[in-house]
């Protein structure tokens, strides 16, 4: 034992080095391989520790920026005062007009909330930070389990896909984006419902793999998901082409995508939570086509 | 190094919230990285593995990509950073800035060869001009600003 420790002492540089390489390497094909109970707890106790204070540091971010926009506000305020009072008269006369518009609109909404309510659910969701290295494409949010979130659930923008929940704690859920390079979605050139693989590219855009190579593609083609996979509605929009690569020998064609949802922007997104939500996100997409 | 704990919360607050709106082209500098430098600097070579290992699973905890990414990479540059530190001394802004450079991108070279034997095959170019070369680029200017501070301030001080 003791010819053990003198030589554990002898040779600690070496046994440490190879000790935290060998433990990398393991922590990494476990995950790989099949998540483990063990790494799935280990990455959750990492973010539940960290999350709150993210959540605080995004809070007063937010607080310093209101404040500094209150004060620029204030100093614009007398300027626009006296522009607004010119204003005032012009706006009086269109303001009958649409009263009686606004009135119509205003029924028109509480019919499309109340179908839309009754089809999806959905739960809002800041976000409070984002990945914390360049290779990979996440974001985290202020909700988690606590709420209803769940994993593989899908995250959505007013304009479009954002990604699907991947990781959840009680109070965070950490979303892996559209752009990531390890996400791969369904989806389907609406004008021509022909299928591909939308997956990120290291870059700030994603790729459309996979389309048969004599497939009718064009730059503006708009591309939604195609429900094939289990985790994504069918119908939701995921982006627009920029460009068709057609390579000489290749057997399928790709596409270079510019996703619908500025995702390098975004603020609060919503969470698809119910599953009969499906329906309604696809007939929703399609009654607006 | 009262300030390790301090510190690695205050990279992992700014690689998560802060450095959003610094990105150029959405590419942030690597900060756990600096640590790592900074840390190896001031500390054992057995420490600084640790160490690096210890920082390298706090940023793979707050990333997508598999726990132990960064921890491998970290940890290896932890410990050569501080068996070489007594070598490799410098306080020239230029030598320091080649010094940190080529460390961030001997880190990126190991993070695509572990992604590429686990995740599949990788571009090569997309992640050396998209990713390793603007992020080394971007943590070795950073670098230099925070390691060289003291010496501008104390510059900036001295009695004329």
């Amino acid at each position: 034992m003791s010819v053990l420790l003198r030589l554990l002492a002898r040779y600690r540089r070496a046994v440490i080095l190879t000790t935290a390489l060998v433990l990398s390497f393991l922590l990494m094909t476990l995950q790989v391989r099949h998540e483990t109970a063990v790494v799935t707890l280990t990455r959750q106790a990492l973010l539940f520790v960290v999350s709150p204070f993210i959540k605080v540091t995004a809070a007063s971010i937010q607080g310093v920026t209101d404040i500094w926009r209150d004060y620029v506000d204030l100093r614009a305020l007398r300027e626009e005062n006296k522009r607004l009072q010119l204003e005032t008269t012009t706006l009086k006369r269109r303001l009958d007009q649409l009263q009686e518009q606004a009135l119509e609109t205003q029924r028109l909404e509480r019919l499309l909330a109340m179908r839309q309510a009754s089809q999806a659910e959905f739960l809002t969701a800041r976000v409070v930070g984002k990945d914390a290295t360049n290779w990979f494409k996440t974001i985290l949010l202020d909700r988690g389990s606590l709420e209803g979130v769940r994993r593989n659930q899908p995250v959505l923008a007013p304009d479009g896909l954002v990604g699907k929940v991947v990781e959840v704690t009680p109070t965070s859920a950490r979303v892996q984006l559209l752009t990531d390079p390890v996400n791969a979605v369904g989806g389907l050139i609406q004008r021509t419902r022909v299928t591909g693989i939308v997956s990120g590219n290291l870059g700030a855009g994603a790729r459309v793999r996979y389309l048969p190579l004599l497939a009718d593609v064009v730059v503006g083609d708009e591309v939604v998901t195609s429900g094939m996979g289990g985790v994504f509605p069918k119908g939701i929009l995921v982006g627009r082409i920029t460009a068709v690569e057609r390579r000489s020998g290749a057997l399928f064609q790709e596409a270079t995508l510019q996703p619908a949802v500025d995702l390098s922007r975004l603020e609060e997104v919503l969470i698809l939570t119910a599953l009969e939500a499906r329906e309604g996100i696809e007939s929703g997409t399609r009654s607006r086509q | 190094m009262n300030w390790f704990l301090p510190g690695l919360l205050f990279c992992a607050m700014a690689q998560a919230v802060l450095l959003g709106p610094l990105s150029v082209w959405g590419i942030r500098p690597d900060l756990f990285l600096l640590l790592v430098f900074l840390v190896s600097q001031r500390v054992s070579p057995e420490a600084a593995t640790a160490l690096g290992f210890l920082i390298g699973l706090c940023q793979d905890g707050l990333s997508g990509g598999p726990l132990g990414l960064h921890a491998f990479s970290d940890s290896l540059l932890g410990f050569l950073a501080a068996r070489l530190s007594h070598h490799m001394y410098t306080d020239k802004p230029l030598a320091l800035f080649w010094l940190l450079l080529g460390g961030s991108a001997a880190a990126g070279g190991i993070t695509l060869a572990l992604l590429t034997f686990f995740l599949g095959p990788r571009l090569l170019l997309p992640a050396l001009f998209r990713v390793i070369a603007p992020e080394a680029l971007y943590t070795a200017a950073v670098g230099l600003l925070i390691l060289w501070l003291p010496q501008i301030r104390a510059a900036l001080t001295r009695p004329t």
